[in-house]
């Protein structure tokens, strides 16, 4: 087995120095190694985006990035959005429109979101379709989620 | 505060209430299965079959058990030395099914070894490194083939693959002795001035619901006490099987259900790789996670649907249908499950639709394939008879020129014929199929999107339009239609501070039951939807249930929660009557306060009853300390919700791509207790409807190789495959509970499927097509466009 | 899965048929082929290190020649196993005579396991199809260094 590698990762704000394998997934090192359980993994061949963060500010599927390759990094995870008492918009517009059923796929659906938002403020439906295309949701049927895109829209979402 | 301080709360039931459970959920604090930690806790991985049909010669977990971290290995005849074949929850003859193969293997994907190791990755490592030498037998893979006993015999002892022999069922049977008499068949299809003859296919659908299966089982020795912790649709169940499986009693057994990500029926079986958690973690007295990867799910997660029918129909000219007949052949895969075999009868339940046909027959055969086992998936069994139902009406309609609406409306149950007995032997409670098919008409804009198909037509564009209406069996059920047991249990306390603290059988995975629940309970005792707190899903606080599936929970969790709530407030009233020396019969609970009717002002709070009712001095005469107590409860009939979809598509002329236009639904649950929580529901089987229509098929190829084994090669729909759903309802309430709702949670994939495919075979009647298979692949519709068969 | 190409040799049939056929030829045109080992007459033990569409893996195996008609026609099996799982593959390799050079037609089938089966199938024609144009290449270099 390959040696372990020293990594430098900021999550949410807070500096975490851990020892890694190499081969570890990004997804595995917050879940496992940090507790942060929010990010979910939905598959393995990188189509659900149920473990989607931010990575230095844009979304990326944690599942296909080594823990050693965020080395130096800034990573947000649906923890470090917003909390019960101080919802993000978004949040706030998953929970208002009923964007969400078992809750599973939510964490990284809300991730894409937001930087759907960041990238486009004003994003209309079909936009806000094609911007959480990479996201499977089994419950919903997608339309309370385009719902809750457009309610943080409409609030102004900063990052 | 005073009384008339006091704000009045508003109303709940009926009311577009925000979830209780989302604050959790969207931000990352909800505890799903893979989310536990447990001190000590070790890890499972599977090793599975690569073949889909040979003869175990050999497994060598030599390398496996030498590798670091690795506490232990076991193939499946070590595992059957503790734990026995797997039982299962219906009547038929059935192989034994143990956890891990022990001899053959009979699917891709089945287990034939496990291993235990200190974490995820080194399990993984380890059981890729067992050797299993497997003689190659032929693969089982065609479904009519089988039945002839070709290439091969899945399991000994069943001749010609055959799981189910022979069922008929509808007119001209005797339930009793199931003698057949043809003489109405044969005179009504003799008599028809139209016959309607159409091989058709409900192809095999993977659930997928996003979080994969998973389990923690923990014994705990100094106890002799199993906790095991699954993602299911059924703790309840699940203790009674792990009990009878380790043979342990049942007060051994703590099953609990933590947050679960979706189920859509694949979480109702009991799994082996749950059976065998249970078993390891009492061999070697510690904790055991497993946790399913998605590509995982796809062999080793029962599928749904894969039914295929031949379908006659007879009519008269005018659009009455005289007769329906169906000869069913349902490919279950390599095993019996827990419903695997049931599932296929509900297909030949409810064949008579939404319609008034004097001759209904069906013939069912089940056949072994050597393919992964199918079970529940939303809407099990109902989706495949609407599919065949309705598809081949739209192509009597088609024959005669008729609109499909008045084909549909000239067969409809009428409103005043309810309850009505099919000639499958339902007794539909109530219906009112006119109205809500006028709505859908009108909400569509029938008359006008077919000008604009036409108009579409004339410029050379391919469009279709398609409806179909759907009836389904819900509210399961009486005892006597589930061998779990048809009823469900609730629980309902109040607390010494006035809360309410209530429990459900109904154990929900994404359903919102802690909201629906919390409305229903808050109203029954007029207080604040704050102060009503539901608990599911752990058999240690929720004493009895039954669970998630078949759309049961409102009308029968919901049923059973008032029932035991209603005890409640009797025994509650009797407290508020001493206390204000009145007559129980007198007062009423609104906003949070018991009072005498008429006097509003004079009344005590909750918390002021409840805690008299824990110190009760003095006790009332003939009444009991404490305010708590349970109910079990279960409905006379089935409940039978409908609706109607109707969908419009445009196929793209030079690659055959379809895409839809318009998606307009109209369904009837009867009462209705959060809409928005019901617009969800349907929301969700809409989209699993046109999935299975248009995108989705598991595939295997003539090896028995499954070929579409991770999303890359089976699609489930995205944000962008989808319209804008155009969504309302009608309101026809059941006889058949108090509350008189039928329940919604499969309603949508019933009717959105056939209207799909009916959309499709219009557009592409231009072309001669009378019939496409699904799904809709666009190289399909191409073919067809080039005037080629399908 | 049914497999069919051809490849256009600028040698005699003679020449093409000699090096097709030589262990040292095989061992060096065989895509990724880490050991190439002579276990009897015109059989072969090999690893192979190999990328089937998105999955890479260790393949070993066996290779047979048979139903040898010299400078005509002979059958290639190919047996592997590996972390991926198991591929098999057959064809029959034709040799005939193509202006002044040699057509080398191949027409067979190949089956595959487990991850491989699951995960690549949709690209295991292509994958195919790329190896086997590797091979005739490389043989094509080896029969005009043989030449030279």
């Amino acid at each position: 087995m390959s040696e372990k590698a020293t990594v430098s990762i900021t999550v949410n704000g807070k500096v975490h120095e851990e020892e890694v394998e190499p081969r570890l997934l990004l997804v595995h090192f917050l879940r496992e190694h940090l507790g942060l359980t929010g990010t979910h993994v939905g598959c393995d061949t990188s189509q659900c985006g149920a473990c989607t963060v931010h990575i230095d500010g844009a979304s990326a599927k944690s599942c296909t990035v080594f823990a050693a390759q965020a080395d130096g990094s800034e990573v947000t995870t649906i923890e470090g959005v917003g909390s019960q008492d101080n919802l993000h918009p978004m949040q706030e517009g998953f929970w208002e429109e009923h964007g969400l059923q078992c809750g599973y796929c939510t964490p990284g659906m809300i991730m894409s979101a937001i930087n759907l938002l960041n990238e486009n403020p004003k994003p209309t439906e079909k936009e806000i379709r094609e911007g959480i295309a990479g996201n499977l949701c089994r419950c919903t049927g997608y339309q309370h989620i385009v719902k809750a895109v457009q309610y943080a829209a409409e609030k102004g979402v900063v990052r | 505060m005073t009384a008339a301080e006091r704000p009045i709360l508003p109303k709940l039931v009926g009311e577009r209430i925000k979830r209780r459970e989302d604050p959790r959920l969207i931000t990352g604090h909800a505890t799903y299965v893979d989310d536990l930690k447990l001190p000590g806790l070790l890890h499972l991985a599977f090793k599975r079959s690569d073949s889909a049909h040979g003869v175990i010669k050999n497994i060598d977990t030599s390398a496996a058990e030498q590798m670091p971290g690795v506490e232990l290995v076991m193939t499946g005849k070590q595992l059957a030395e503790i734990l026995g074949p797997m039982p299962i929850g219906t009547p038929f003859p059935s192989p034994d099914h143990y956890a891990i193969a022990t001899d053959r293997v009979r699917y891709v994907g089945e287990p034939v070894a496990v291993v235990v190791a200190a974490d995820r990755y080194l399990a993984r490592d380890a059981a890729d490194a067992i050797e299993v030498d497997i003689e190659e037998l032929p693969a089982v893979v065609d479904p009519e083939k089988a039945m002839q006993g070709e290439p091969a015999a899945v399991h000994e002892g069943f001749e010609n693959n055959l799981a189910v022999p022979y069922v008929p069922g509808g007119t001209g049977v005797d339930p009793a002795t199931m003698e057949v008499d043809n003489s109405a068949l044969d005179k009504a299809f003799a008599e028809a001035d139209v016959n309607i003859s159409q091989r058709m296919t409900n192809q095999r659908l993977a659930p997928n619901a996003m979080e994969p299966r998973g389990v923690v089982a923990h014994w705990e020795p100094g106890k002799e006490q199993i906790t095991i912790w699954s993602g299911t649709q059924n703790p309840h169940i699940l203790k009674t099987m792990i009990a009878a499986q380790l043979g342990v009693g049942q007060h051994q057994v703590r099953a609990i259900a933590p947050e679960v990500g979706g189920g859509f029926g694949c979480k109702i079986n009991i799994y082996g790789e749950e059976y065998t958690a249970a078993a390891i973690s009492r061999k070697l007295g510690a904790p055991v996670k497993w946790i399913e990867d998605r590509s995982e799910a796809f062999m080793a997660t029962t599928h749904g649907r894969d039914i295929l029918a031949y379908v006659d129909l007879a009519a008269k000219r005018d659009g009455t249908v005289t007769a329906l007949k169906l000869r069913l052949i349902a490919d279950v895969g390599a095993y019996n499950m827990l419903l695997t075999a049931a599932v296929p009868t509900l297909t030949m339940l409810m064949l008579n639709g939404t319609y008034d046909i004097p001759v209904v027959r069906a013939e069912l055969t089940e056949v072994f394939t050597n393919k992964t086992p199918t079970d529940a998936y939303r809407g099990a069994g109902r989706p495949e008879a609407t599919y065949f139902v309705e598809r081949a009406f739209d192509m009597l309609a088609h024959e005669l020129g008729m609109d499909p609406a008045d084909v549909r409306r000239k067969n409809f149950i009428k409103k005043d014929a309810f309850p009505y007995t099919t000639q499958m032997g339902a007794i539909y409670d109530s219906g009112d199929y006119e109205t809500a098919l006028d709505r859908a008409l009108q909400n569509a804009g029938w008359e006008q999107l077919k000008q604009e198909r036409d108009q579409a037509r004339a410029e050379g564009r391919i469009v279709g339009l398609g409806l179909a209406y759907y009836v389904e069996v819900c509210g399961l059920g009486p005892s006597a239609s589930l061998p779990t047991g048809g009823w469900e249990h609730a629980g309902v306390t109040i607390e010494r501070d006035g809360r309410i603290t209530a429990t459900t059988g109904s154990s929900p995975h994404g359903q919102g039951n802690e909201t629906t629940f919390a409305q229903m309970l808050a109203e029954q005792f007029g207080v604040a939807f704050d102060d009503v707190t539901i608990l599911h899903g752990d058999t240690g606080v929720v004493k009895q249930g039954i669970g998630t599936f078949g759309s049961r929970s409102q009308a029968v969790g919901g049923t059973v929660l008032m029932n035991a709530g209603e005890k409640v407030k009797k025994k509650m009233a009797k407290f508020a009557a001493a206390m204000l020396d009145a007559n129980e019969d007198d007062l009423v609970f609104e906003n949070g306060m018991i009072s005498v009717k008429g006097s509003p002002g004079s009344g005590k709070t909750f918390a002021e009853v409840a805690s008299f009712a824990y110190v009760p001095v003095p006790l009332p005469p003939g009444v009991e300390p404490g305010l708590s107590d349970e109910a079990f409860w279960e409905p006379e009939n089935n409940t039978y919700p409908f609706g109607c979809h109707i969908v419009m598509m445009e196929i793209d002329r030079e690659t055959g791509e379809p895409r839809l236009t318009k998606v307009v639904a109209v369904d009837d649950a009867g009462t209705i207790i959060n809409p928005m929580i019901v617009d969800g529901q349907i929301h969700g089987g809409l989209a699993q409807g046109i999935g299975q229509a248009m995108i989705e098929e598991v595939v295997y190829d003539e090896d028995g190789q499954l070929v579409t084994g991770s999303f890359m090669d089976y699609a489930i729909p995205r944000a962008d495959d989808l319209p804008w759903f155009e969504m309302d309802n009608t309101v026809t309430t059941t006889p058949v509970n108090p509350m008189g709702a039928k329940g919604v949670g499969e309603a949508g994939t019933l009717g959105s499927t056939p209207a799909v495919v009916n959309a499709a075979v219009d557009a592409l009647s231009p072309f001669g097509v009378k019939h496409v298979d699904m799904m809709l692949r666009p190289e399909k519709l191409w073919r067809l466009m080039q005037g080629g068969g399908a | 899965m049914e497999i069919s190409g051809e490849y256009h040799f600028d040698a005699p049939r003679s020449a093409v048929w000699a090096a097709l056929l030589d262990p040292d030829a095989l061992q060096a045109a065989m895509p990724g082929c880490e050991r190439f080992e002579e276990t009897g007459p015109d059989a072969y033990d090999i690893t192979l290190r190999v990328g089937i569409s998105a999955i890479k893996g260790t393949y070993e195996g066996t290779v047979k020649v048979t139903e040898r008609s010299p400078e005509d026609s002979y059958r290639l099996s190919v047996d592997g196993g590996g972390k991926p799982g198991k591929v098999q593959g057959t064809a029959l390799m034709q040799l005939t005579e193509d202006g002044g050079g040699t057509r080398v037609a191949y027409s067979g089938d190949i089956k595959a396991q487990g991850a491989i089966a699951r995960l690549g199938s949709r690209l295991l024609g292509g994958s195919a199809k790329m190896l086997i144009g590797q091979f005739f290449k490389e043989m094509d270099k080896q029969v005009k260094q043989r030449a030279a």
